[in-house]
């Protein structure tokens, strides 16, 4: 039993998750396992992706930033022009087509800087669902565009106090809604995280992000890109981006997490530097603790990389060696977010810019005539109020 | 023979009473005081909550009680002296632990098994660990060796399969989750309760204890008739929360609430 069973990445994984939930993730991962094969069901999720998100998205060459880092050639996979702005509509449509196909007509989602639900309010607006999304208040407060956009879809949000009021109460309150409601409501999980199936499920959904990249590079550079950066947060653009990367050894992997204002606990959500094996929201993987089990709050200037936990996926990665996580602070994040946007013209999420931060160094390392893509999970409109009130306290 | 395998085949009673509250709350002191009037007014089993800072499958009352409970400093040395304390007061009667996983993997598994014991535990309810994994069946292993049990739960959404294959590892009693949803106090249950109990019965052969949402006497009165056990706790925690800060109150309040749910299942 175990590691072996599907759903483990290595140790990590799993389903640990109350039993109420359990027949319905069964459900999931039977209708997930039948329609995989469905060329029907291919057929229709390329539609939407395609015709509604705008896929494939392109693969921009960053010639200025390229300049000024004076390193690798840099490249961007383009999350920030899909329908919604970011890599999380990718997730929601697919999820919202098995919903569709297991007969449930209510969706929920948990979201963080607000990108998934947004994306999920969306979908529940395209296809006629009854949505509800479970922001924290904090997060409602500082992602209020997009809290205010996803109740204009038609999407209910159901803000939450309890504890820091962020992404893990978010996350605590979409599972309870999903054991009061389960024979009629599917949740959409926003990151790579929470019981099997759910992992694999975003995953695959993500998937398209590096396999696109992949295909793309390799048809106009005849070659494989030397290395590839994303941030991770639960880390669903980074898996997206990572899979079809991972059996190409030559091509070096790097997440950026985020260190947040510093290493004491509390202040960070560097999973992958500073967790634990434990066990959280239906999955065992690394998580911030303390001495006794018990979950330490996270931080980041970011709130979609502001949980203290991270998909089981990456753990496995991250013990393995496969991919290198480097910590980036919210301080440098900011310095990111200004350079890419003043250089490329391109306003990047708070999150995407910790992966520029890791980018740059990265780049230098790997000198000219070398090339790095940088996963542009999406855009940051959403970003402008907390980034001008962050450069107000700087002054 | 295990204790709580023992007490249910004595016969002392028709339906076990088996309170809950969450150690802690609103402080590791006055949790004995609440445990002691608990326990000498009519708890047949009780269970004790190690509080945890994600209890997903805990509705707001409980969830609130865990919170109270974390501002104090937490610790196992703590949870196993209140623990120890309240177990002297009535040795007899069966202690269980409800808490989530990661407390206890932090902790190790064997070591946090050891302690329990020797403060007077001898069963565990984990909520987010179904039985199919590893660490299950780890757990299963390493309780039996001590004559403790798993206490697993079992909701109306579990099928026959799986509630067949999930009896192998399982020991004590069964927890019977009358209602979807996480726990707190609800007015009504679903229709089949009576046969769902009923088919439970026939199908593992240990008591069916039912919680979640029961907190009336005339809930536990009707829900005795057929299960073999009640289980309540956020009632409970609701009389703490109410009058936590004042203990003599509290005390009073538990052991009028306690005697008159006692009395409607006797």
């Amino acid at each position: 039993m175990g590691k072996n069973l599907p759903g483990y990445f290595g140790e990590f994984g799993g389903r640990y998750s109350p039993e109420i939930l359990t027949e319905a993730l069964e459900e999931l991962e039977s209708t997930y396992q039948k329609l995989k094969k469905s060329k029907k069901f291919k057929k229709e999720l390329e539609y939407y992706l395609k015709n509604y998100v705008g896929r494939p998205s392109p693969l921009t060459y960053a010639e200025r930033l390229t300049k000024l880092w004076g390193g690798a050639r840099i490249w961007l996979k383009r999350e920030d022009l899909n329908h919604t702005g970011a890599h999380k509509i990718n997730n929601a449509i697919g999820q919202a087509l098995i919903a569709r196909f297991m007969g449930k007509k209510r969706i929920i989602a948990e979201t963080g800087a607000g990108q998934h639900g947004l994306a999920t309010a969306t979908v529940g607006a395209m296809f006629g669902m009854e949505t509800v999304v479970y922001m924290g208040a904090v997060d409602v407060e500082r992602q209020n565009l997009n809290a205010k956009k996803i109740e204009m879809l038609g999407a209910k949000i159901l803000p939450v106090t309890a504890g820091e009021a962020t992404l893990k109460e978010a996350t605590s309150e979409a599972m309870r809604d999903w054991a009061l409601n389960v024979s009629t409501t599917h949740y959409i999980v926003g990151s790579a995280i929470g019981p099997h199936p759910f992992p694999t499920i975003v995953r695959d959904f993500q998937d398209f992000i590096g396999s696109e990249a992949r295909a793309e590079f390799k048809k106009r550079n005849k070659k494989l890109p030397n290395a590839i950066v994303a941030c991770v947060g639960g880390g669903s653009n980074s898996i997206g981006m990572f899979h079809a990367f991972l059996k190409d050894k030559q091509v070096a992997i790097y997440g950026a997490e985020a260190g947040g204002l510093g290493p004491k606990p509390g202040e960070h959500s560097a999973t992958l530097t500073y967790g634990k094996t434990g066990f959280l929201h239906g999955t065992k993987t690394l998580i911030i603790q303390d001495e006794f089990g018990q979950i330490v709050p996270a931080h980041s200037v970011s709130a979609g990389l502001d949980y203290p936990g991270v998909g089981p996926e990456h753990a496995h990665l991250s013990q393995t060696g496969r991919v290198e996580y480097r910590m980036v602070t919210d301080e440098q994040a900011l310095d990111s977010f200004l350079e890419v946007t003043r250089v490329e013209g391109i306003i990047p999420a708070l999150e995407t810019a910790h992966a520029f931060h890791v980018a740059r160094d990265v780049a230098k390392d790997l000198g000219k005539k070398k090339d790095l893509i940088i996963c542009l999970s999406g855009r940051g409109d959403k970003d402008v109020t907390e980034v001008l009130r962050l450069l107000g306290e700087r002054k | 023979m295990s204790k709580i395998k023992s007490l249910f085949e004595s016969g002392s009673f028709k339906s076990a009473f088996i309170p809950y509250f969450t150690l802690g709350d609103p402080n590791y002191h006055d949790s004995i005081e609440f445990g002691k009037t608990i326990l000498d007014n009519g708890a047949d089993i009780l269970e004790l909550g190690i509080p945890f800072s994600d209890p997903v499958a805990d509705g707001p009352v409980i969830q609130r009680a865990a919170a109270r409970s974390l501002k104090n400093r937490f610790s196992f040395d703590e949870i196993f002296r209140v623990t120890k304390a309240i177990h002297d007061h009535k040795p007899e009667t069966p202690l269980v632990y409800l808490t989530y996983f990661n407390p206890i993997y932090h902790c190790g598994i064997t070591k946090f098994l050891d302690r329990a014991k020797e403060s007077g535990i001898v069963g565990l309810v984990i909520p987010d660990l179904p039985f199919d994994t590893e660490e299950s069946e780890t757990l299963f292993r390493e309780l039996k060796v001590r004559d403790m049990d798993l206490i697993h739960l079992v909701t109306p959404a579990s099928e026959k399969k799986r509630i067949q294959a999930l009896s192998k590892t399982s020991s004590g009693f069964i927890y019977y989750v009358t209602s979807f949803g996480v726990t707190g106090e609800r007015r009504e249950f679903s229709v089949d309760l009576k046969e769902r109990i009923k088919f439970l019965k026939d199908t593992i052969r240990l008591p069916i204890c039912a919680g979640f949402g029961i907190s009336t006497p005339e809930q536990a009165n009707q829900i005795s008739q057929y299960a073999d056990g009640i289980i309540i706790g956020s009632a409970i925690q609701r009389v703490i929360e109410e009058n936590g800060s004042d203990k003599t109150k509290t005390v009073t309040a538990l052991a009028d609430y306690i005697s008159k749910i006692r009395a409607s299942i006797s």
